[in-house]
C-alpha cells in the first residue's frame, strides 16, 4: 500500500520540519522546567550530603536550621559529646550575606561557619577543585567557583578582610545561593556581634559584655550500635532542644523550602503541556484542513476512511515524535546558559515523550473528526 | 452476457424543505449500455452535477431507482449499506485535473484506489503502468502532478478513474479546463476506451463541438431527461 503519510509529509517536507521545530522548543522549555526542578531538589541535598550528620539539634520547638531561624548556645556541642551515643559533635552556622566582587556587584552567598578544628567538616573534598579547606581560625574563605572569587582573592567582609584559600564546584544551597566557607569564629563575629555604636548603647544601658557564643545548629554522629531515634528521643526529654534525624531534615528541607517553588514550577510545566498538547492539537487541525478537499476525492472515489485516518493519526505522532526530538536537542543546546542548575534526566525525557505522543494521539483525533465529517459531495463544486 | 451499464427509473432530488425545496430532478428516467459513450447536457444550475453524483452513489437522491450492471442499488433508499464501497468496486470518476491527489506522483495516484481494494500490488503495477502508457503517460509516472500540463492531468484522472476496471465511468467536464484539441483528444480516448474496455460513460459537458463523438445525448429539461440521437456534424446541432 501507498504510504499516505509519508508522501504527504515528504511534499510539504520544509514546512513539517519548521513546524516541528517550533514545537519542539516548547517541548525544549518544558524539559527545561523540569531540569530547573530537578536542580532544585539536587541542590537542596547539597549541603545535608555533604555533612552527613546523624542528628540535628536545633533551638527547641524551631524547623532549623534552614527551613526557619535557631539558636543555640554553643557550648551544647560539649553537653552533646558527653551524651551517651553520641559520637562527634559540631556547632555550625548558616546566614546569608552579601559580598562584593572587584566590580562592585553585590554577590548573594549562604556563609557556613564551621570549626577548622572540629569534627565535622563540611567542605566535601569531592566538590574541592582548587586551595584547601579552611584551617586558620581567622580570615580564610572556602568560596564555590559559582560567585567568581579567585583562589587567593581578598575579600572584604565586617570589619575584616578574609582570603580565599579553596574553590569547590557546586555547592549551593537550598534556594539556590553560592555556599561560602568561614570559620565558626568568623561567623560568630559577623553573624552576632553588634556594630559600634549598638556595643556603645549596650554598655550604656549596662547589658553589654555578653560572652556567650551562639550558633544555629548542632550537628552529630553516633556510635555504633545507637539508633537515630533513640538518641533523639533522649536529647529532647531535656525539653531544651528540637532534634531532627538527617532523613527528618531532609523531609524539612523538600517540604517547606522546596515545595512552594516546586508547585510553581510543576503548574507551569503542566500549563506548557498543555498548551503545547492544544497546539499541535491546532497544527494538526489546520494541517487536515489544508487537505480536506483531498480527503472529500479520496472518500468520493471510494478510499476507505480507514486510510485517511490512518495518514492523519501517523502524521500527527509523527509531528510528536520529531518535536521531541528537537525539543531535547534544543534543552541541551541551551540548559548551561540557565542562571540556576538544570538536571535533564532521560526518565523526564521518556515520561515528556509519552505525555506528547498521547496528546499528539488526542489532537488527531480533532483531525479525524474533520476526515468523518467531510462531505464527499462537496468534492466537486459547480 | 453483458453485464455493466447504467439504468435510471423515476429519479427524484429535492434540496431543501417547505418553501426553500428546490425540485432539482423530477423523475429522471434513461439507461446508458456497457461499450456507450453519453452526454449530459443542460444549461449551469440544471442538475447534471447532482444527476451524476446520485448515479455514483455519492449523493442521496429522495426517490426512485437505480441500478448499476444487473444490481439494482437504489429504490428509494440505497440497497447496500456503504455506497463507497461500491463506488471503489464499479464506478470510476474523472473530474477537472485538479482533482488528483497533490501529494503522490503520477503512478501513486492511479494505484491508491486497485491498493486501497487490497488486489495484488504485481497485478495493480502492471495495469497502472500499461494504462499510463496507453495514455502515451509513460515518461510521467514519478512526475508530481503540479509538473504535468493540463492535458497530461486530465488523463491521469482518466488513467485512475480505469484503473480499478469499472463499470462504469461518471465525467463531470473533464474537458473545461483544456483548450479545443486537448478537448477533442480526451474525448476521443473516453469513446475508445467506452468501445474497448465495455465500460459504460457518462460525461458532462458544455460543449457541443464534442457530441458527435458521443453514442447518445442526456438532455436535462425541467428536471426530467431525454435521450436524444448524437448530431450527424458537429456544426448542425445546437
Ligand atoms: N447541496 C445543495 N443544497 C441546495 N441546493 C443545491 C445543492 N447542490 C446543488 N444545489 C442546487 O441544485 C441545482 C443543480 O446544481 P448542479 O447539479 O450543480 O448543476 P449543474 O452541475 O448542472 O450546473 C442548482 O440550482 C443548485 O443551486
Ligand atoms: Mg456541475
Amino acid at each position: 500500500m501507498i504510504h499516505l503519510a509519508y508522501q504527504d509529509i515528504r511534499h510539504t517536507l520544509s514546512k513539517f520540519l519548521v513546524t516541528a521545530m517550533g514545537v519542539g522548543m516548547l517541548l525544549g522549555i518544558v524539559l527545561i522546567m523540569i531540569g530547573v526542578y530537578r536542580g532544585m531538589v539536587d541542590d537542596a541535598r547539597i549541603l545535608l550530603n555533604d555533612i552527613q550528620a546523624d542528628l540535628w539539634i536545633v533551638q527547641q520547638d524551631t524547623l532549623g536550621p534552614f527551613a526557619e531561624s535557631s539558636r543555640l548556645h554553643q557550648d551544647t556541642q560539649d553537653t552533646l559529646k558527653s551524651l551517651d551515643g553520641i559520637d562527634k559533635a559540631a556547632a555550625l552556622t548558616f546566614q546569608n550575606l552579601q559580598l562584593y566582587n572587584r566590580q562592585q556587584q553585590a554577590i548573594r552567598v549562604l556563609a557556613v561557619g564551621y570549626d577548622p578544628a572540629g569534627d565535622f567538616q563540611p567542605v566535601s573534598p569531592e566538590r574541592l577543585i582548587q586551595g584547601r579547606a579552611l584551617r586558620a581560625q581567622h580570615y580564610e574563605m572556602v568560596v564555590t567557583d559559582k560567585t567568581g572569587f579567585q583562589l587567593g582573592e581578598q575579600i572584604a567582609l565586617g570589619r575584616d578582610t578574609y582570603s580565599v584559600v579553596g574553590v569547590t564546584r557546586g555547592t549551593v544551597s537550598s534556594s539556590g545561593d553560592p555556599l561560602i566557607y568561614i570559620s565558626l569564629k568568623d561567623a560568630q563575629n559577623v553573624q552576632f556581634s553588634y556594630s559600634n555604636p549598638r556595643i556603645r548603647s549596650d554598655r550604656a544601658r549596662g547589658i553589654g559584655g555578653q560572652q556567650t557564643q551562639l550558633v544555629n545548629t548542632v550537628v552529630a554522629t553516633l556510635r555504633p550500635g545507637y539508633t537515630p531515634v533513640a538518641v533523639a528521643s533522649e536529647i529532647e526529654t531535656w525539653k531544651h532542644f528540637t532534634t531532627y534525624t538527617q532523613s527528618e531534615q531532609a523531609t524539612i528541607l523538600s517540604r517547606n523550602v522546596i515545595e512552594r517553588s516546586s508547585k510553581q514550577i510543576g503548574l507551569f510545566t503542566a500549563i506548557l503541556v498543555l498548551v503545547s498538547g492544544i497546539i499541535i492539537g491546532l497544527i494538526i487541525y489546520t494541517m487536515t484542513l489544508e487537505k480536506i478537499k483531498e480527503i472529500s476525492i479520496m472518500k468520493l472515489i471510494g478510499i476507505p476512511n480507514r486510510l485517511v485516518i490512518k495518514m492523519i493519526v501517523q502524521e500527527t505522532l509523527l509531528l510528536g515524535a520529531i518535536a521531541f526530538v528537537f525539543g531535547n536537542f534544543f534543552a541541551h543546546l541551551i540548559y548551561s546558559q540557565f542562571p540556576k542548575r538544570v538536571v535533564l534526566l532521560w526518565n523526564d525525557s521518556l515520561a515528556l515523550f509519552s505525555v506528547i505522543l498521547a496528546a499528539s494521539f488526542l489532537a488527531s483525533l480533532v483531525g479525524v473528526y474533520k476526515v468523518m465529517k467531510a462531505d464527499p459531495a462537496t468534492a466537486i463544486g459547480g | 452476457m453483458e453485464t455493466g451499464g447504467i439504468r435510471v427509473n423515476n429519479l427524484h432530488k429535492t434540496f431543501g424543505q417547505g418553501e426553500n425545496a428546490v425540485h432539482v430532478i423530477q423523475g429522471a428516467s434513461f439507461e446508458v449500455k456497457p461499450g456507450e459513450l453519453a452526454a449530459l447536457i443542460a444549461p449551469s444550475g440544471a442538475g447534471k452535477s447532482t444527476l451524476l453524483m446520485m448515479i455514483g452513489c455519492v449523493l442521496d437522491p429522495s426517490s426512485g431507482e437505480i441500478w448499476l450492471g444487473d444490481t439494482q442499488v437504489y429504490q428509494n433508499r440505497w440497497l447496500e449499506k456503504d455506497t463507497r464501497t461500491l463506488r471503489r468496486e464499479k464506478i470510476g470518476f474523472i473530474f477537472q485535473a485538479h482533482y488528483l491527489i497533490p501529494f503522490l506522483n503520477v503512478l501513486d495516484n492511479v494505484r491508491l484506489l486497485p491498493l486501497a481494494n487490497q488486489e495484488p500490488l504485481p497485478q495493480v503495477e502492471a495495469r497502472a503502468r500499461e494504462l499510463l502508457g496507453y495514455l502515451g503517460l509513460e515518461e510521467k509516472l514519478h512526475a508530481m502532478p503540479s509538473d504535468l500540463s493540463g492535458g497530461q492531468n486530465q488523463r491521469v484522472a482518466i488513467a485512475r478513474a480505469l484503473a480499478t476496471r469499472p463499470q462504469i465511468i461518471l465525467a463531470d467536464e473533464p474537458t473545461a479546463a483544456l483548450d479545443i484539441e486537448r478537448a477533442h483528444s480526451v474525448v476521443q480516448l473516453l469513446r475508445q476506451i467506452a468501445k474497448e474496455q465495455r465500460v459504460a460513460i457518462i460525461m458532462v459537458t458544455h460543449d457541443e463541438r464534442l457530441l458527435s463523438y458521443c453514442d447518445k445525448i442526456l438532455k436535462i429539461v425541467a428536471g426530467k431527461v431525454d435521450t436524444l440521437p448524437p448530431p450527424e456534424t458537429t456544426e448542425t446541432f445546437i
